[in-house]
């Protein structure tokens, strides 16, 4: 089917897509973008049932592999002890993540430079910061100004509130003497720009039916459509086409009835996140680009980076109202974040709290951590865990390695007949080593807080959440893909704006970085407009 | 789909696994109507089916075995020794579990409210800015470039 040609296009509706479109959207250019996923209705997420624990183990599950939702594609992650986590709507991961929202620290652009590992980005904390204002004034971001960790940054909102498990918490890193902060989350504790406050319902990993955690088909979108973009879902794009010049000139997507079209474009810009992206762009061979669309460096799938996550958990006395409050979204600290050679590693980590578990998830965690027995005892463990138990993850900071990939599997495919990605990944000498220590230090903490035991699991299996580092910035097309404003060193009309342009994982969840590096590159992309294909 | 004497069986086995709680007036999870739960599971799963229910018929089995006329005829004790016996527990134990603590007389013999989070949420307290004093005495932690 013939289309029109847009003057630019967008692959994908998630946190960077919807940035960028909302950014680009005031130049009253014609954008279209595509979404494999649907709109989704917030009056669906499971949390307005009582069954809605459940939902984490099926259609709202994080991975796709076990969701497969029409819209989802296979992931052979079989290569890899880390599985992968995304969801495809308008929205994307944004639907089913935390919302935990920090920012980089101005040393994680300069990894090389600093600790002598890894890269530098060919931009720095400055440079961003401007941008991580305003996504913080379009999320809606919660926190508190003053943090000892940061540069000093404004927060739009309050902090959401710690509750009775959060200020134990607080008291165990304060006995200790370490940091801790109230996380910057992109969750309203106010009324804020016609979105309700927060009302503590715990259910944000599987979707906020009350519409005060930001993602971004409530903050982004709705401006960037009233703003003249066009949003088209259910559409998956197969390609990336190039003409003889060797600029992209559309993409090759199957639209909701399964029909091959295709949409011309001057501009593509590419936001799939840090396997749908390399998977796309491998996917896009032509003559001029037999490995792949902007792959001449050969980096394209190469340096996967995903955050090993270990999450322990401490068992209290007390009632803790762990089942109340925003689940990622807490208390984080810092302390072991900056490198301290000492330690035996390079590099650092955050410890992220998380609320405690709902009676549902008490239970099945019991069971699997052998904790809620059945029979005779199952009364008596059950009640000493049911609000009881607090949460810790702990986010370690991933070191890009290339033999870390994203390719193509050559059996696997969705149901296009796409090929799906395949993950090949292993933690390195200095993943373990820091998890070593951040687990003794998670449960050095959690005992100062008065748990009286606790359990941990490291590497957790299913925390893929963050894909980075697969079309990697950089200033030498050699060893980069993209330029320092996520134009495609290969292809002058070709952007990418997601985690996959990412030099290095920092230790802190992604999104918020980003959404301020899309904002960066829309931002980019205007200055150089008159001039951005000569 | 299950028989009638096999959820019957069923029911016995899961209060079992989730016995009567006196101290909070509970029944055992086959008689809170979990075996009900768990073939509403099983016909959104039918591959689950063929478990559960060569399950069930194993453990009849067991029991007959043991000289019982059924399941129920056995003593306390060797009921539990039976089930714990069975492959198919530990699916009796996530879809039992899973079933039981979503019962809104279970939640409420906890001290909830039975129902679910939203649209009415939950109240916290306001922080204890103090909480922080010790954290803001220490300066710059992040590294400049």
């Amino acid at each position: 089917m013939a289309e029109e040609i847009v003057d630019v296009l967008i692959v994908g509706a998630g946190a960077s897509g919807a940035a960028i479109a909302w950014s680009l959207a005031d130049t009253r250019m014609n954008i279209l973008c595509l979404e494999q996923g649907d709109w989704i209705d917030p009056a669906s997420y499971p949390g307005m049932s009582l069954d809605w624990e459940m939902g984490q183990f099926g259609e709202w599950a994080f991975s796709p592999n076990t969701r497969k939702r029409r819209e989802d594609y296979p992931v052979n992650d079989s290569g890899s002890p880390i599985a992968a986590s995304m969801f495809n709507a308008v929205g994307g991961s944004t639907i089913l993540y935390a919302a935990h929202f920090p920012r980089f620290h101005p040393s994680d652009f300069r990894v090389r430079s600093l600790d002598g590992v890894a890269d530098d980005w060919p931009l720095d904390y400055a440079r961003l910061a401007p941008y991580y204002d305003v996504n913080a004034r379009m999320m809606g971001v919660s926190g508190l100004a003053g943090d000892p960790a940061y540069p000093p940054k404004e927060v739009p909102l309050p902090p959401l509130p710690l509750g009775k498990l959060g200020a134990t918490l607080a008291q165990g890193f304060n006995r200790l003497g370490w940091h801790w902060w109230p996380s910057d989350s992109a969750i309203t504790s106010q009324d804020y720009e016609g979105r309700p406050a927060c009302i503590n319902a715990g259910t944000c990993l599987t979707g906020c039916s009350h519409g005060a955690k930001g993602s971004t088909d409530i903050t982004y979108w709705p401006e960037a459509v009233r703003r003249g973009v066009r949003l088209r879902t259910r559409c998956r794009v197969r390609e990336i086409t190039v003409a003889a010049s060797g600029m992209a000139d559309g993409v090759i997507y199957y639209d909701g009835e399964g029909r091959e079209c295709r949409q011309k474009a001057h501009m593509v810009i590419v936001a799939c996140n840090g396997i749908g992206t390399p998977r796309l762009l491998l996917n896009s061979r032509s003559r001029l680009f037999p490995d792949g669309i902007a792959n001449r460096s050969g980096l394209v799938g190469k340096n996967l980076m995903f955050h090993p996550y270990a999450m322990v958990t401490g068992i209290f006395d007390e009632p803790l109202e762990g089942y109340k409050g925003a689940t990622g979204c807490c208390i984080m600290s810092q302390e072991f974040y900056e490198t301290e050679l000492s330690r035996g590693f390079v590099r650092g980590y955050s410890f992220e709290i998380l609320r405690g578990f709902g009676p549902t998830s008490t239970a099945l965690w019991g069971m699997g951590a052998g904790k809620v027995r059945w029979g005779l005892d199952h009364h008596r463990d059950y009640a000493e865990l049911f609000d009881r138990t607090a949460g810790m993850v702990i986010i370690h900071e991933d070191l890009p390695e290339e033999h870390n990939s994203v390719t193509l599997d050559t059996d696997l495919a969705d149901g296009n007949g796409i090929p799906a990605p395949k993950l090949t990944y292993r933690l390195s000498d200095n993943s373990n080593a820091m998890m070593a220590h951040s687990v003794a230090r998670a449960k050095e903490v959690l005992a100062a807080a008065g748990a009286k035991d606790t359990v941990a699991e490291a590497p957790l299996p299913f925390a893929g959440w963050h894909l980075m580092g697969t079309a990697r910035m950089g200033l030498d097309p050699k060893i980069s893909v993209v330029n320092e404003w996520g134009r495609c060193h290969d292809v002058r009309n070709l952007f990418i704006v997601d985690g996959s342009i990412f030099v290095t994982s920092a230790a802190v969840n992604p999104t918020n970085t980003i959404q301020a590096l899309a904002l960066y590159v829309g931002d980019q992309i205007k200055a150089n407009l008159a001039t951005l294909f000569d | 789909m299950l028989t009638t004497e096999q959820l019957d069986l069923l029911a016995a086995a899961l209060d079992e696994v989730i016995p009567p709680n006196p101290s909070l007036g509970l029944a055992g999870a086959g008689s809170l109507g979990m075996a009900e739960h768990i073939a509403g599971v099983l016909a959104r799963t039918p591959e689950l089916v063929a478990v559960v229910s060569s399950g069930l018929d194993a453990l009849s089995a067991a029991a007959r075995q043991r000289g019982a006329a059924h399941f129920g005829a056995l003593p306390a004790d060797l009921r539990r020794q039976l089930v714990g016996e069975q492959g198919f527990l530990f699916l009796l134990m996530f879809i039992g579990y899973a079933g039981y603590y979503q019962h809104p007389l279970v939640l409420t013999a906890l001290g909830l409210e039975a129902r679910p989070p939203h649209p009415q949420g939950h109240s916290l307290p306001p922080n204890d800015a103090s909480l922080l004093d010790p954290v803001r005495q220490r300066g710059r932690m992040y590294r400049e470039t």
